[in-house]
């Protein structure tokens, strides 16, 4: 899986009515690549997510899986989601549900695990989040951080080969927001792919193995760490980032 | 009791004609009680059931690579969706137990009154049903789907796993005003002959002539009926609502 393109996007464009989202995306994601997508607020890094993921549909353009092409049919589109998984800013757990319930839904719906698999394979990632004492709460019964964890270990049940952060610490308080990013970057270091959009410039910085700036729907820049950070190319990167430093 | 009973032997005033009435009535009025009950719960149920089904078809989508069969089935669904809760909101309850119950019987089918009863109850309350439930599965947070959606649940699973049970628990009180109404409707399917409880009132109180009476016996029943009803409802929302307790169940599991 190293070194093999998981994910290609190719001249994605997206609109709602007469406003342009998303301009020309082309990028790719390769096997154990950490990519972050900063950018001030709506540039279309959301909306990128979610295209990536269908939550939403782009005006044109492609998105290649493994070389092929991501069509809207839905049991292809189900098959697809089970292997891209997705963390949401706002969380979105089952209400209804137990945090166990929360990590367990999935894996014997979709991938028809056997409830003792499914049930060790929960335990073992609610472990990994440091979420397994409350495997008998409810999510209202959590804090915002411990939310955001179960719904870390509950895409990771689902052993995707990619997973998209939207904003996953941007509903929490800075206390919190430590505690989720620690578990990101524990993540990360497993080699788990991942696409993250997020506005923790720090974490981006030391994190990924590659960040992609955008600006008004357009990738404006993409490069390692390293030197987008301190070398900026793009006039607009330089101006948004010397923002981050200065506030 | 006695001094009823000695009473109703010659009863002068109103209140003891009642209970002369629904004494000598007695069996009567259990009997249209019963009708009423079977009639309105069985309708409303299966009205439930039509409208969950119909409020599941309305939030179905067509994504754009959807197969031509499948688009053309669900636009097809939705339009007979559309036409019948049209058609049952637009029209009095009394005007549809007569359509149908007259229109089945011209087809040369035979149908009793009771069932022809029940099923425009049912009818009835499908075509309500549907806002509710409509209603209900749009008041849950769009995250709930959209998180079910990433972890590559169909849009069915998403429903029946994740949506329906939070919205089922938002519509309960709308469900149990609409089975309140039904108790209370059944009363004018007595125009197609179901011997529901308004029908055996006009029986009961044509005997002697008195009407009035007849028809408060009948309306302490519904009465009776109704808060027996919302009191086991009342429950039955607070048995469903959260546990909103803090304290947390660390006991099962260390985190090691």
């Amino acid at each position: 899986m190293e070194n093999e393109i998981l994910l290609s996007v190719e001249q994605l464009n997206k609109s709602f009515g007469d406003h342009e989202v998303l301009k020309q995306i082309d990028f790719s994601v390769t096997g154990g690549e950490v990519i972050c997508i900063v950018g001030s607020s709506g540039s279309g890094k959301s909306t990128l997510l979610r295209c990536i993921n269908r939550l939403e549909h782009q005006t044109s353009g492609k998105i290649y899986y493994h070389g092929q092409e991501v069509r809207d049919i839905q049991s292809e589109v189900n098959k697809y989601r089970a292997k891209v998984g997705m963390v949401f800013q706002s969380f979105n757990l089952f209400n209804n549900m137990s945090v166990l319930k929360n990590c367990m839904a999935a894996t014997q719906k979709v991938l028809h695990l056997p409830q003792e698999e499914a049930f060790s394979r929960a335990i073992k990632h609610l472990k990994s989040v440091g979420m397994a004492p409350y495997i008998n709460a409810m999510p209202d019964q959590l804090s915002g951080g411990q939310k955001q964890r179960v719904a870390i270990a509950r895409s990771l049940c689902m052993n995707p080969e990619l997973l998209l952060f939207d904003e996953p610490t941007s509903a929490l308080d800075p206390e919190m927001v430590g505690e989720v990013l620690n578990v990101m970057k524990a993540l990360a270091e497993t080699g788990l792919t991942m696409l993250i959009v997020t506005h923790e410039m720090g974490f981006a910085r030391d994190v990924s193995t590659r960040t992609i700036f955008m600006d008004k729907g357009y990738i404006a820049e993409d490069d390692v760490p390293e030197r987008l950070f301190t070398n900026p190319q793009n006039p607009r990167t330089r101006e948004f980032l010397s923002r981050f430093i200065s506030g | 009791m006695s001094m009823a009973v000695f009473m109703t032997q010659d009863p002068t005033n109103s209140f003891q004609w009642m209970v002369f009435l629904a004494q000598k009535y007695s069996r009567l009025f259990l009997q249209g009680m019963w009708i009423t009950l079977y009639v309105a719960v069985i309708g409303t149920l299966g009205g439930f059931l039509l409208g969950f089904l119909i409020g599941i078809v309305e939030d179905m989508k067509i994504s754009a690579d959807d197969s031509p069969v499948k688009k053309v089935l669900i636009r097809v669904l939705k339009i007979i969706c559309k036409v019948y809760v049209e058609l049952f909101r637009g029209t009095p309850m009394i005007v549809q137990a007569m359509i149908i119950f007259y229109g089945i019987s011209q087809t040369g089918v035979q149908i009793s009154p009771d069932i022809a009863g029940i099923l425009v109850t049912l009818l009835n309350t499908g075509a309500y049903m549907t806002e509710t439930v409509r209603a209900g599965i749009n008041s849950i947070d769009a995250g709930q789907k959209e998180g079910a959606l990433s972890l590559g649940m169909s849009p069915l699973n998403a429903m029946f796993m994740v949506i329906l049970p939070q919205a089922f628990k938002n519509i309960i009180p709308e469900m149990a005003n609409t089975f309140l109404t039904n108790l209370k409707m059944t009363s004018v399917l007595n125009v197609i002959g179901v011997s529901e409880l308004f029908m055996m009132a006009k029986t009961a109180g044509g005997t002697y002539y008195k009407y009035f009476e007849s028809y408060l016996v009948i309306a302490l029943i519904y009465l009776v009926l109704c808060f027996i009803f919302n009191r086991i409802f009342k429950l039955i929302e607070k048995k469903m609502s959260v546990r909103k307790n803090y304290a947390l169940a660390i006991e099962y599991m260390t985190n090691d």
